[in-house]
């Protein structure tokens, strides 16, 4: 089921430069749904319409059914978000920010916020102004602010931007576990292709403000056969390959017919006399993926 | 309303958080001070003049009320409003600047709801400046001149002057701080107004400080006369006719219907243009 619909997003801005054309796409229940695409791709702007910042000139996002930009209040109620950079009141604590974030929910659970708060590691340091806090730990409060009180969706905008690497681990554990132990849907977007490779089930491209691909992300493909073959007969390999189904590129990254078993493709290459060097198993990445949309004009 | 009331709290506490609100209140307790020892060294000047020339003892009416009515002359429009501009201009627009605002919209409260919880938290802010004006200065008129005699009023934008006792001086001081406080509220209206664009805070607070300036050369020019009722200033002294002694209220009511009507303008035009905004950095 459907928790988050993007329809027919359009949007230009007052320069003049579109933002959005005719971007459509769902984030199902229980999902991490990864939006990519170069800067100014339109990635923040989907997140701006869906949390009713940004208007749109066509189009409408749907959270549970609920259109937000004609009843935003219903339908944010089950949104928590990381929009743009986690900026806080720096002249307050942690725990004060998010008890004048959760009053605008009209919300507060004290024994919900300090379990939030441990979950995210913050400990006693929710004390202290948040002008003293660490980017990591300004990540981490954004990200509590998100889960308070208890979203369905979560949206996080480029949520491990400017952490190191162990922050940017912990950050990606901690939203695995989101979604193991609390069937959190996720959208995420970010420009880092293995972030979203390593935690997404779905990923969207967008390209200049157009959606160019939607569907699994490559790595979490199970159906998809696709080899290597290095050989000295490339034209003869071609060939044989064209006669049983399969394709071939140019550097020799051969799919598999569905038809066929690639112990099959390789015996169906050796009797037609093509001399294989080697035939390995290729796995596709999110980054060949998203490098060969980008390269097509 | 008890939602509300937590939401207007969380706005209250970020704004007494900072230590720039608190640059009016230490301000103005500078000048005070400097006035009142001014007073000290070289006496009241023109106030012991009109007192000794209506016929009345200077000795009696040179009181703690007195003193305190004068400094607040002295400062309470020019530091008043730079004050109030300063914090009412700073209060969206630099939440938008800060992308503070980004944060807050991410959750399920109106953008109506959230500036009309900033407006209330201007427009409280400027009522209690204006009180803790005007009994910081009662209090320093307090040390001066101990408690007890007079009190001469005198506000010149609405011709008054009136001459009272201790106790119903004390009163009409009390209840003109109060009418002056909601006057005073126009200021921080047209910094809040301002502030609902997209410019730099500075530019809201030097855009409604200009405006406010502006309006009372006008009022002060003569040229403008025959349209005195088009000012902003015009109407926000009306608040000194508390101090006369036959209290006109009619006219009072209607000089504040026109600042409350000023004030919903205001807070719905910065709305409109709130509201149109695409909220992105």
């Amino acid at each position: 089921m459907a928790l988050l619909e993007v329809r027919h997003l359009t949007k230009r801005w007052p320069t003049g430069r579109l933002a959005l054309d005719d971007v459509g796409f769902e984030v199902r229940e229980g999902e991490i749904l990864g939006l990519l695409g170069h800067n100014g791709a339109g990635k923040s702007t989907i997140m701006g319409i869906t949390l009713g910042m940004v208007r749109p000139d066509i189009g409408e996002v749907r959270i549970g059914g609920r259109s937000v930009q004609q009843n935003r209040g219903a339908a944010l109620q089950q949104i928590g978000a990381i929009y743009e950079a986690a900026v806080f009141y720096d002249y307050l604590s942690g725990w004060q920010n998010l008890r004048v974030l959760c009053s605008l929910s009209g919300w507060w659970d004290e024994a919900e916020v300090k379990r939030v708060v441990q979950m995210v590691n913050l400990g006693r340091a929710i004390e202290q102004k948040t002008a003293t806090y660490s980017h990591g730990m300004r990540q981490r409060l954004a990200l509590a602010q998100a889960l308070l009180p208890q979203p369905k969706i979560l949206l996080l905008d480029e949520p491990t931007d400017g952490l190191d690497p162990e922050g940017i681990r912990e950050f990606r554990e901690l939203i695995l576990h989101l979604r193991k132990h609390h069937g959190m849907t996720i959208m995420l977007n970010s420009h880092l292709l293995g972030e979203v490779e390593q935690m997404c089930d779905r990923c969207v491209i967008l390209k200049d403000g157009k959606k160019v691909f939607e569907g699994p992300v490559p790595s979490q493909e199970k159906s998809r056969r696709i080899f290597q073959l290095d050989t000295n007969d490339i034209g003869l390999a071609r060939e044989v390959l064209d006669r049983c189904g399969a394709t071939m590129d140019k550097h020799g990254i051969v799919e598999v017919p569905l038809n066929m078993e690639p112990h099959e493709l390789v015996t169906a290459l050796v009797n037609g006399k093509v001399q294989v060097n080697t035939w390995q198993a290729h796995r596709r990445t999110l980054e060949d993926l998203y490098m060969g949309l980008s390269s097509k004009s | 309303m008890t939602l509300f009331f937590q939401q207007w709290y969380g706005e209250l506490l970020k704004l007494f958080a900072r230590r720039r609100t608190y640059i009016g209140f230490g301000a103005f307790i500078a000048l005070e001070i400097l006035i009142l020892l001014l007073i000290k060294k070289f006496g009241m000047g023109p106030i012991q003049k009109a007192i000794v020339g209506s016929g009345q003892s200077f000795e009696y009416y040179f009181s703690a009320l007195t003193v305190a009515s004068t400094i607040m002359g002295f400062a309470i429009f020019l530091l008043g409003a730079l004050f109030l501009t300063l914090v009412a201009g700073d209060i969206v627009a630099k939440e938008g600047e800060d992308g503070h605002m980004r944060l807050l919209l991410a959750r399920p409260v109106s953008r109506f709801r959230l500036l009309l919880l900033k407006y209330l938290t201007c427009s409280a802010y400027a009522f209690f400046l204006v009180q803790f004006f005007a009994w910081t200065s009662f209090l320093l008129g307090l040390i001066l001149r101990g408690w007890g005699g007079g009190y001469f009023a005198i506000v010149p934008e609405v011709s008054v002057v009136a001459f009272y006792d201790w106790g119903p001086g004390l009163q009409r001081y009390a209840l003109s701080s109060l009418y002056l406080g909601l006057s005073m509220t126009a200021v921080s209206s047209i910094a809040f107004f301002l502030s609902c664009f997209r410019i730099k805070p500075a530019a809201a607070t030097i855009g409604a400080l200009t405006y406010i300036l502006v309006d009372f050369i006008m009022r002060n020019s003569g040229f403008m006369d025959n349209y005195q009722h088009l000012l902003v200033t015009k109407h926000m002294a009306v608040w000194g006719r508390i101090l006369a002694e036959n209290i006109d209220w009619p006219l009072i009511w209607r000089g504040y219907a026109v600042i409350f009507a000023v004030n919903v303008t205001l807070f719905t035009l910065g709305y409109a243009v709130f509201e149109s905004r695409d909220l992105k950095s």
